[in-house]
């Protein structure tokens, strides 16, 4: 990726973290989820609470089955919510909106379009004119890359490449915050961390919100200002941690001292939640 | 839809091997079959009722080159397409609709079940009655009949779309309509295709079958006429022309579809040819 020069989001684009308020952007008020498993009631989130702040990079790991995911889809509005309040810039979330763009592990591209026409659909929807579009558009494909691919469809792009797309389509919706569902979870590892660090990349750039749910602490870490450790189900906040390292971050980052004692940390938290998850299972 | 079909020959490479590559094996056995009954004709083996295909040939060609053949296969092609037009446009219309919206599924679900499985051509006299002999209740039968696989093939289609699609078009804001016309269609658009693939070789067959019944022009009155008369080279001559029309229609569906699907084909079957 050789455009580190070219990034110039045209649109609204960047909102720089506003410090007036003490207001978080998004406060997230004793939710609850509850799934009806044959019969009995399983709780996935209890009574959780969060609060995120404007430019706030923040990770959430936590073993498979704590909910993690299933809160991003609440927050999204994919899902329904069984108690508690969400709330994006004091204002109430409930349904769907493009205030909070969506990033999906995989299948979110339209095959039928191509990679432009993909890019180019959220501006569509949005009635923004065909020659502004062609050019928001043409710029974070530049950004993710791929410009020379943005005449091909997505069938004929590997797994990285087709993130990349969905990345940048993603950034053309201009949401005020970003939630990302384990969106390179499908990838190859040299693929893996190659989008993790254009995504430190572009992220520098833009100082978006982001929710990063993931499995992987690295990738948390290395990505994250905050990570949030759930608990096994029902999923609650085990810790909060703040990650203090330099940006912009670098792959070696990952060899520096700091970072492993970071990782060991969440390492150690995340071994109990996994355990006493299994142990649950096997009950 | 899967993401990922192989191709059997891709899948199972011994298969391949078997025949090699030789790519006239296929072609092989109909034109052995085409020599031999050319062959019998001038000896006097083949009974009254097949005729050698030279003299089918012949006889085609007359028809055609008077102006004859052209007058039936408008008539029988006006029918048939009309006929495909409604029926396949009601049967993709309701079934998109009947797979995006509960209410309308439910409601047409048990009727399909109940009357898919009668052959319209059963209800033909009460459709003369209603309609009269003419083209109309030709149209009509036809109509019905290419409704139903239009409609299934649709409504599966419609039911089947991905759901991270849906959701990523709710994230962007986009109204019901745009949903529709923008992600559920398209996504739909290889089943409705397969069903109107379906649907095309069903104009065909229905056509000829209520020409037979009673007309006074096209291609099944020609056939029907030709059996009157022991004039069977005609009848063959009419059968080969309804084969090179139904031939041409299907391949200029697949063609359709090729540049419809664009997108969807790659790394995919291309339909069959």
């Amino acid at each position: 990726m050789s455009q580190t020069a070219r990034i110039v989001p045209i649109s609204s684009g960047i909102s720089r973290p506003s410090q007036t308020s003490s207001e978080p952007l998004l406060r997230v008020e004793a939710l609850t989820k509850t799934f009806d498993r044959k019969g009995t009631r399983v709780i996935a989130l209890d009574k959780f609470d969060l609060n995120v702040d404007d430019g706030e990079f923040v990770a959430i790991v936590g073993p498979s089955g704590c909910g993690k995911s299933t809160f991003l889809h609440m927050l999204g509005g994919f899902e329904s919510v069984d108690g508690g309040t969400m709330s994006l810039n004091g204002q109430r979330v409930s349904r769907p909106g493009p205030d909070r763009g969506m990033l999906f592990q995989e299948y979110a591209l339209y095959p039928w379009r191509t990679v432009m026409g993909n890019v180019m659909w959220p501006l569509e929807v949005q009635n923004i004119p065909q020659k502004q579009r062609i050019e928001i558009a043409d710029n974070f494909i530049s950004l993710v890359g791929l410009t020379h691919f943005k005449n091909h469809y997505p069938n004929e792009l590997s797994g990285g490449m087709k993130q990349r797309v969905a990345l940048a389509r993603l950034l053309a919706l201009d949401p005020k915050i970003l939630l990302m569902d384990e969106p390179f979870g499908a990838l190859d590892a040299q693929n893996r961390e190659l989008l993790q660090e254009e995504l430190e990349r572009i992220w520098d750039t833009s100082r978006k919100t982001v929710l990063f749910v993931t499995h992987d602490i690295d990738e948390a870490i290395y990505l994250a200002d905050r990570i949030i450790v759930f608990t096994a189900r029902p999923g609650r906040i085990k810790a909060d941690i703040r990650i203090d390292l330099a940006r912009p971050r670098a792959m070696e980052i990952k060899k520096s001292p700091a970072y492993t004692e970071y990782r060991n940390h969440i390492w150690d938290l995340l071994r109990e939640e996994v355990l006493r998850a299994r142990e649950e299972y096997a009950s | 839809m899967t993401d990922q079909t192989v191709n059997l020959e891709q899948a199972m490479p011994e298969a391949k091997t078997a025949f090699g590559d030789q790519r006239g094996i296929g072609v092989l056995v109909p034109l052995a079959i085409l020599a031999g009954w050319e062959v019998c004709g001038p000896f006097g083996l083949l009974p009254r009722y097949i005729v050698a295909p030279s003299q089918i040939i012949a006889t085609w060609w007359e028809m055609l080159s008077s102006g004859e053949l052209i007058g039936h296969v408008g008539a029988s092609m006006f029918r048939q397409s009309l006929g495909l037009l409604f029926g396949a446009t009601c049967g993709t219309v309701v079934g998109v609709l009947a797979g995006m919206f509960g209410p309308i599924g439910r409601f047409y679900e048990p009727l399909v079940s109940l009357i898919y499985p009668v052959p319209k051509v059963a209800i033909l006299p009460l459709i003369f009655a209603w309609f009269g002999l003419g083209d109309l209740s030709k149209i009509v039968v036809m109509t019905i009949s290419i409704f139903f696989p239009t409609y299934i093939a649709a409504y599966h289609g419609a039911k089947s779309v991905n759901k991270i699609h849906l959701w990523t078009a709710q994230n962007v804001g986009a109204s019901k309509a745009r949903l529709i016309r923008q992600v559920v269609i398209p996504s739909a658009l290889p089943d409705i295709f397969n069903g109107l693939r379906i649907g095309l070789a069903l104009s065909f067959v229905l056509m000829v079958t209520t020409e037979l019944v009673v007309s006074t022009r096209g291609l099944g009155y020609v056939i029907a006429r030709a059996e009157e008369n022991l004039r069977f080279d005609r009848m063959y001559a009419a059968i080969l022309t309804i084969a090179i029309l139904g031939f041409c229609a299907d391949r200029l569906l697949l063609k359709v579809r090729e540049y419809f699907l664009v997108g969807q084909l790659l790394s995919k079957d291309r339909g069959h040819g």
